[in-house]
């Protein structure tokens, strides 16, 4: 080989290992010696033919269905042509002069008395994608704290901490309204080949699966109800890792076989053989129904049906103030709230309220404790966001030594975990997983069944 | 067959035995690439697309003897594998107690090779179908990493056994379950969609040579408007479409009509729920106008070609 093919080889080379960084920014997960197969893959096939390099590409670095669109639009960003990456470049760096010329804009908008306050980038991103009018009232706030009076006397520099706290309590009161419709615009990446793959991967997401649960619409229910259905079978068919003694095949069991032989002298006339142990955990469903969850009812009560139609003997309770046991036949034209209802004239309990995770694992405990066995696997649908939390922390380790495993889903993404105070006491006594999506249940269903 | 085989040459060998490829579906480039790198091919998809089928085009392209292991919830390594020939070593030991040495009860002799160490003990090269991967659990999976990466298993009491000739692997998967990182990355993945109305025509037409071209469009149109406008629970596969128009060739007809595939339908849905869901959302005369407008948009579109 020459100096100048060995040239082109690298070349070749770099392009694939920077396309595959670009596969590993959209999320798809590439070793490297997935990297040496499609060299390999290329040498064979050759580079003549862009559909065949696709395929290529496709066969060895991709190895799950739901990464194909991903690649695909990857694919076509990454080797478009020269003008079009320019363009989308061009585009990306006018938006980030936009972006820092708003945020400077801000800066020179939330100032107390000349002097800039002390708050977070997000923070200020939250201000920049304010509508107008709730900008002005900010500003409006900040001009009349900064030419105040108190007891007589104009207020001074000291008082700037006063204000920041009341800016970022309101800030974060927007963010949080904001981040539910997605709307804080954000500069995103400075490279332009990501920036058009995320884009148009944004574009085209309109699939179910990757859907906020509490914004799928009643076209969509039907799809949403068969998957739940699908996985909750994958639950209920989980099979032990324990062995235990049987007729038929599934490795010897040496220390029985031994034993029953014994009456022979030691030659193995008998033998006994090992097989796994179907076993079904027995479920608990232990749901949040506060008025945070309310958007997720819609969600848990599919699940609960979903799970219901294939195990039986599933106990359900829900929670708000106080636990309340769902018993009894669920039909399919019920409501949750007629469910609760119900639950609730039973029980004489109002509906409605906040949260309080402790009572009701308290309640469980001391009223239900034949629900807490070993076999059982507590499933607790909640956002996490409850009084008393220390207590329910306490109480939720105890119940987890009880039984076989606690698995939370919660609704709130991952990146918000840290600003709820109690998440992180929760965490070591059970396992936690975001789940807001079908894809977020799909994943952990996967993962642990 | 020689080994040195060109992707056009392999296109052609497929084409050859019968099996029909389209370009966009890349089963063709995708199983070439997998058996040139020798690396496992991984094949999923909806139940009833053509995986195994691939499989067991392959042997017949390469005429390598198919060995397949089905797998299921439960399957282990001495299903899978091995597992020594209790009863014989018995024997022997009641045989021969005193001169008996340990080396001579772990022996091929006392050796029972299920599929996997039958693919590698073999002097030729084999196909190793691996099927449905996703009905084992993930240990069995971990199991398989040793054969897959290095095409040698280890037998604690006899060693590594190493293939004399590398099978091709192919393993199929219904996504029942998420398969492990470490798996996927030592295969090349392939994902076969269900065929194009094109593609699915041109099968009927070379397996069944005595359907009218007519009936064979208008069946391909009926059974691709089933599989993309209903969510059915199971969607008709290749086989059951073949089933549908051998019934219909041999009740004598030459096109679709509505009282005709109320009458057959139950070829193509096999489940209550699937019927119900037909008969809700679509029944038969939709089915038939539906499938015109998807002939009219064809020439449309040819006529567009054209232009």
């Amino acid at each position: 080989m020459d100096k100048t093919d060995n040239d082109r080889v690298s070349e070749l080379d770099r392009h694939l290992v920077e396309f595959a960084q670009l596969l590993r920014t959209v999320g798809l997960k590439i070793s490297p010696s997935e990297i040496v197969d499609a060299t390999e893959g290329i040498t064979l096939i050759g580079l003549a033919d862009r559909k065949r390099v696709e395929a290529v590409l496709q066969a060895t670095l991709v190895k799950d269905v739901r990464n194909i669109l991903a690649f695909k639009e990857a694919f076509r960003a990454y080797f478009a042509s020269v003008e079009q990456k320019d363009a989308w470049q061009k585009a990306v760096e006018q938006k980030e002069t936009q972006w820092n010329a708003q945020m400077e804009s801000t800066r020179q908008d939330l100032c107390f008395q000349g002097n800039e306050l002390d708050i977070t980038e997000e923070q200020r991103a939250v201000y920049a994608s304010l509508p107008e009018k709730d900008k002005k009232r900010i500003l409006d706030f900040l001009e009349k704290s900064s030419n105040g009076m108190k007891s007589g006397v104009p207020v001074d520099q000291t008082y700037q901490p006063t204000v920041e706290r009341v800016i970022r309590g309101s800030l974060e009161y927007w963010r949080k309204k904001l981040d539910e419709d997605e709307q804080i615009s954000t500069p995103g990446t400075t490279d332009g080949i990501l920036s058009e793959v995320e884009r148009s991967l944004r574009d085209r997401e309109v699939e179910v699966l990757s859907q906020d649960l509490k914004k799928i619409s009643a076209e969509e229910w039907p799809e949403v109800i068969r998957l739940i259905r699908r996985l909750s079978q994958r639950l209920a068919s989980q099979v032990t890792r324990r062995y235990r003694a049987a007729r038929r095949r599934g490795g010897l069991d040496m220390r029985t076989t031994l034993r029953k032989n014994l009456r022979y002298g030691g030659v193995l006339v008998e033998r006994s053989y090992r097989s796994r142990r179907k076993e079904r955990p027995r479920i608990v469903l232990l749901c949040d129904i506060s008025g945070s969850m309310l958007k997720y009812t819609e969600f848990i009560l599919q699940f609960i049906y979903g799970l219901s139609s294939v195990v039986r003997g599933i106990k359900t309770f829900a929670f708000g103030q106080a636990l309340m046991p769902l018993t009894g036949k669920l039909r399919k034209e019920q409501t949750l709230e007629g469910l609760v209802k119900e639950a609730l004239s039973a029980t004489g309990k109002e509906w409605g309220g906040g949260t309080n995770l402790a009572n009701a694992l308290e309640t469980m405990k001391t009223q239900f404790p034949d629900v807490l066995t070993k076999q059982t696997l507590l499933l607790i649908v909640s956002d996490a966001q409850t009084l008393e939390g220390e207590k329910a922390a306490a109480l939720l380790k105890g119940i987890s030594h009880q039984v076989r495993q606690v698995l939370w889903l919660n609704t709130l993404p991952e990146r918000r975990w840290a600003e709820t105070p109690y998440v992180k006491l929760f965490i070591p006594s059970c396992l936690m997983y975001e789940c807001y999506t079908l894809a977020h249940l799909t994943r952990i269903l996967s993962k642990q069944f | 067959m020689d080994k040195q085989m060109t992707l056009d040459q392999f296109e052609n060998a497929l084409e050859d035995i019968g099996y029909i490829t389209e370009r966009d579906d890349r089963i063709a480039l995708t199983a070439f690439l997998a058996t040139e790198l020798g690396k496992p091919l991984l094949v999923s998809g909806p139940a009833g697309v053509g995986k195994t089928e691939i499989a067991k085009v392959l042997s017949q392209v390469f005429g390598a003897p198919l060995i397949r292991l089905q797998c299921y919830e439960g399957l282990d390594e001495t299903k899978a594998l091995y597992e020594w020939n209790y009863q014989r070593q018995l024997l022997k030991i009641q045989m021969g107690r005193e001169h008996l040495e340990e080396a001579d009860l772990f022996s091929t002799e006392y050796l029972l090779p299920r599929p996997l160490l039958q693919a590698l003990l073999s002097q030729e090269r084999t196909v190793l179908l691996i099927d449905e991967i996703d009905k084992t659990d993930s240990e069995f999976e971990a199991f398989l990493f040793e054969l897959l990466g290095e095409f040698q298993v280890t037998i604690p009491e006899m060693g590594t056994i190493k293939a004399k000739e590398r099978p091709i692997v192919v393993l199929t998967s219904n996504g029942e379950r998420e398969l492990s990182d470490g798996l996927k990355r030592r295969c090349i993945f392939l994902h076969v969609e269900p065929p194009s109305v094109n593609k699915e025509v041109r099968i009927l037409r070379a397996k069944i040579p005595d359907l009218p071209d007519r009936l064979a469009l208008e069946v391909a149109r009926a059974v691709n408007i089933l599989r993309e406008r209903l969510a059915l629970n199971k969607i008709p596969s290749v086989s059951e479409t073949m089933d549908w128009a051998k019934a219909l060739l041999v009740m004598g007809k030459t096109t679709l009509d509505p009282a005709w595939v109320d009458a057959t339908l139950t070829l193509l849905l096999k489940s209550q729920d699937d019927v119900e869901l037909f008969y809700r959302e679509m029944g038969a005369e939709r089915l038939l106008f539906e499938s015109c407008k998807l002939a009219q948009g064809e020439r449309h579109s040819h006529g567009q070609n054209r232009q």
